[in-house]
């Protein structure tokens, strides 16, 4: 069969025009580094995309995780329409009791209450506790977050207001360094406290900052002794049995709870209910604006990038001309030319790619450390530029082997 | 095909170049026989044609009218990229610029048109070194052009020209650039690599170059003269 030999043939040329492709990269040195840095930077903005995304995922992960499937998170006011002079403080003791009582499926109801920014003392240590949580009985179950000593906050300390509290890991680290926080009294804001509990680590940073360094009390206490407002609280945790049956267990929530504030049927709700999928949502959207935004950056480095390419390998189809004309004169066929340029453009945007990629991740880390985004690396990462990469080359390559490859031998030879 | 035929029949070839709206008629008819293992001349004044007429001799360029008989076959029913292979397998070319690539060295130029075909890297080097040393370059292997003097160069291309043992190799003015001792060593090249059996083409403006040549013919004003 003639096939077989002709596209071995066929193959060996196409391998030595690549040789003839590096040796002609390496004798334009100063032509070729423009372009790998053109590419280089579109390249690394792509990485940092595709990083910042990824971690964009992992971190609605962690936020759902800890979240949990079969919580609902009922807050006061309504996030949705936010019509001014809106009450926010509509959740009141009573309803939770109401909740407790009648919502089928509901195996735990917890008012929530904070204070932010509570000085913290201990033995002379000062520490600033970004955030005070009051709750019911019961904290560690409701959030699925073990204790790592101690005990969790009982009917017992809600009902008498009881001083005590449970600790974040990071906060008993500041204070107490390796000896066990468990009964020992602080002062928190010049009242004391005793901590009957530590919380076990988590590590993830929610929206506003790490959840280690926080501070449990019972409502109670917290309401009393911050002078809070004794009937109304900001939000109220509810867990269900049966997860799968969420959005049920929701509709009988905000059902309940439209009774229990007397809602007329064209009031809108006074409350608004939040869900592992509701957070879901909220994040993918946030997720797509990061796409965006970066997506254009990078696209706009990239066409940068290309145009840079393109610009520099017309200029040196030109200059080439005769060498070109020459290598035709010699028997080269056009597809070879056209080969040997292609080749040089995706050999330069691979190179850019390989530096785009390191540079990306530096940066990349450089921006994580500062705060600004959470990456994750992956081999998605690679491909993404890999892929992109060679799409530069062929797109952009495309034009000036096209011009060389279908210049007469002659008009090329003369060309000079 | 008898070996009588003449491997290349010109007939009433015809080239005009458009400059905007200026035909340019630089061949006007012209129609030339040459034979196998022939060494004919090409002579005329400057700007009398003698280069178009090798580039279409030599598939560079196709005619705008006439026809062209390669080994008995009308190139004009071929392809560009068949044309591309027969220069590659039948022909040489000498240019007085040399034409050599500046970034690689001697044998890499000399290795040129193999690199087109299927013959084996070792196969392409062992012949360009065996060429380079024909021509007297053995201890100039792997040096670049630009280290190489005007008749050097010349020699470098001469070798390249000759890698895939062409039948007919085409000099256009190939001492045009070089100094008369030079010239001479190129034009005992050129009779030895006649010798060798090969068709010989060269193009000149020189009355006593051409003498080199068997044949002689004269280029005048786009037409053949005295013949
Ligand atoms: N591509 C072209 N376009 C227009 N005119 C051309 C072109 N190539 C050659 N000519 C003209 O053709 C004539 C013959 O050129 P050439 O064959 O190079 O002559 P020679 O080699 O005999 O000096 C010249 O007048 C030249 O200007
Ligand atoms: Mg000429």
């Amino acid at each position: 069969m003639m096939a077989w030999s002709r596209i071995a043939e066929i193959w060996l040329i196409a391998w030595r025009c690549g040789g003839m492709a590096r040796r002609a990269l390496w004798a334009a040195k100063t032509r070729s580094l423009f372009v790998v840095a053109g590419v280089a930077l579109g390249i690394a903005s792509l990485t940092i995309i595709v990083a910042a995304v990824d971690g964009a995922e992992r971190k609605a992960n962690e936020m759902v995780a800890l979240f949990g499937p079969d919580a609902a998170l009922v807050l006061g006011g309504n996030i949705e329409s936010r019509a001014v002079g809106q009450r926010t403080l509509t959740l009141s003791y009573d309803d939770a009791a109401a909740l407790r009582r009648s919502l089928p499926g509901a195996y735990l109801v917890v008012p929530m209450r904070a204070q932010s920014n509570v000085q913290v003392r201990y033995a002379g240590h000062v520490t600033q506790v970004p955030l005070v949580v009051g709750t019911t009985a019961g904290y560690a179950r409701a959030w699925d977050w073990p204790l790592s000593e101690g005990r969790d906050l009982t009917e017992e300390d809600l009902t008498h207001s009881a001083r005590v509290g449970l600790i974040g890991d990071t906060i008993a680290q500041e204070l107490f360094g390796k000896q066990s926080p468990i009964g020992r009294t602080v002062l928190m804001d010049r009242f004391p406290v005793q901590i009957v509990g530590r919380l076990s680590y988590r590590g993830v940073t929610g929206g506003g900052g790490a959840v280690d360094d926080r501070i449990i009390m019972p409502i109670t206490t917290l309401t009393k002794r911050f002078h809070l407002d004794r009937k109304y609280f900001r939000a109220l945790r509810v867990k269900f049995h049966d997860p799968e049956y969420m959005s049920a267990h929701v509709e009988n929530l905000r059902s309940l709870l439209r009774h229990l504030h007397n809602l007329r049927p064209e009031e809108e709700d006074d409350f608004s209910i939040l869900t592992a999928d509701e957070i879901l949502k909220f994040l993918s959207t946030f997720k797509g604006g990061l796409i965006l935004f970066l997506g254009v950056t990078a696209l706009v480095a990239m066409v940068v990038g290309g145009f840079v390419l393109a610009n520099l390998f017309y200029l040196g189809v030109d200059e080439r001309r005769s060498e070109i004309g020459l290598k035709m004169a010699l028997g080269a066929p056009r597809w070879a030319i056209l080969v040997q340029i292609l080749l040089e453009a995706v050999g330069l945007t691979l190179i850019g790619a390989t530096f785009g990629m390191f540079l990306g991740m530096a940066m990349g880390q450089l921006l994580a450390r500062l705060g600004v985004l959470e990456i994750l690396f992956s081999w998605k990462v690679f491909g993404f530029a890999l892929f992109a990469s060679l799409a530069i080359g062929l797109v952009f390559g495309l034009k000036p082997a096209r011009r060389a490859a279908s210049m007469t031998p002659i008009e090329a030879l003369k060309g000079c | 095909m008898s070996s009588s035929q003449p491997i290349i029949q010109l007939q009433d070839i015809e080239k005009t170049f458009l400059l905007g709206d200026l035909h340019i008629e630089v061949l006007k008819g012209v129609s030339i026989d040459i034979g196998r293992g022939e060494f004919v001349a090409l002579r005329g004044a400057s700007g009398s044609g003698k280069s178009t007429l090798m580039h279409i001799l030599g598939l560079l360029d196709r005619p705008s009218g006439g026809r062209y008989l390669l080994q008995g076959k009308n190139i004009a029913d071929l392809p560009d990229d068949r044309l591309s292979a027969l220069r590659n397998q039948l022909f040489g070319f000498i240019f007085q610029t040399f034409y050599l690539i500046p970034y690689i060295t001697a044998l890499e130029n000399v290795m040129l048109p193999g690199l087109y075909g299927a013959t084996p890297a070792r196969q392409l080097k062992r012949r360009a070194e065996e060429l380079l040393s024909q021509v007297g370059l053995a201890d100039r292997l792997h040096f670049r052009p630009g280290q190489l003097s005007g008749g050097q160069q010349q020699r470098v291309a001469m070798a390249r020209a000759l890698l895939n043992d062409p039948q007919v190799l085409l000099a256009d003015e190939p001492t045009g650039q070089l100094d008369s001792a030079t010239s001479a060593e190129i034009m005992a090249l050129l009779k030895s690599i006649h010798g060798q059996g090969r068709t010989v083409i060269l193009v000149t403006h020189d009355a006593a170059t051409a003498e080199f040549a068997e044949r002689e013919v004269l280029l005048h004003d786009g037409l053949v003269q005295n013949r």
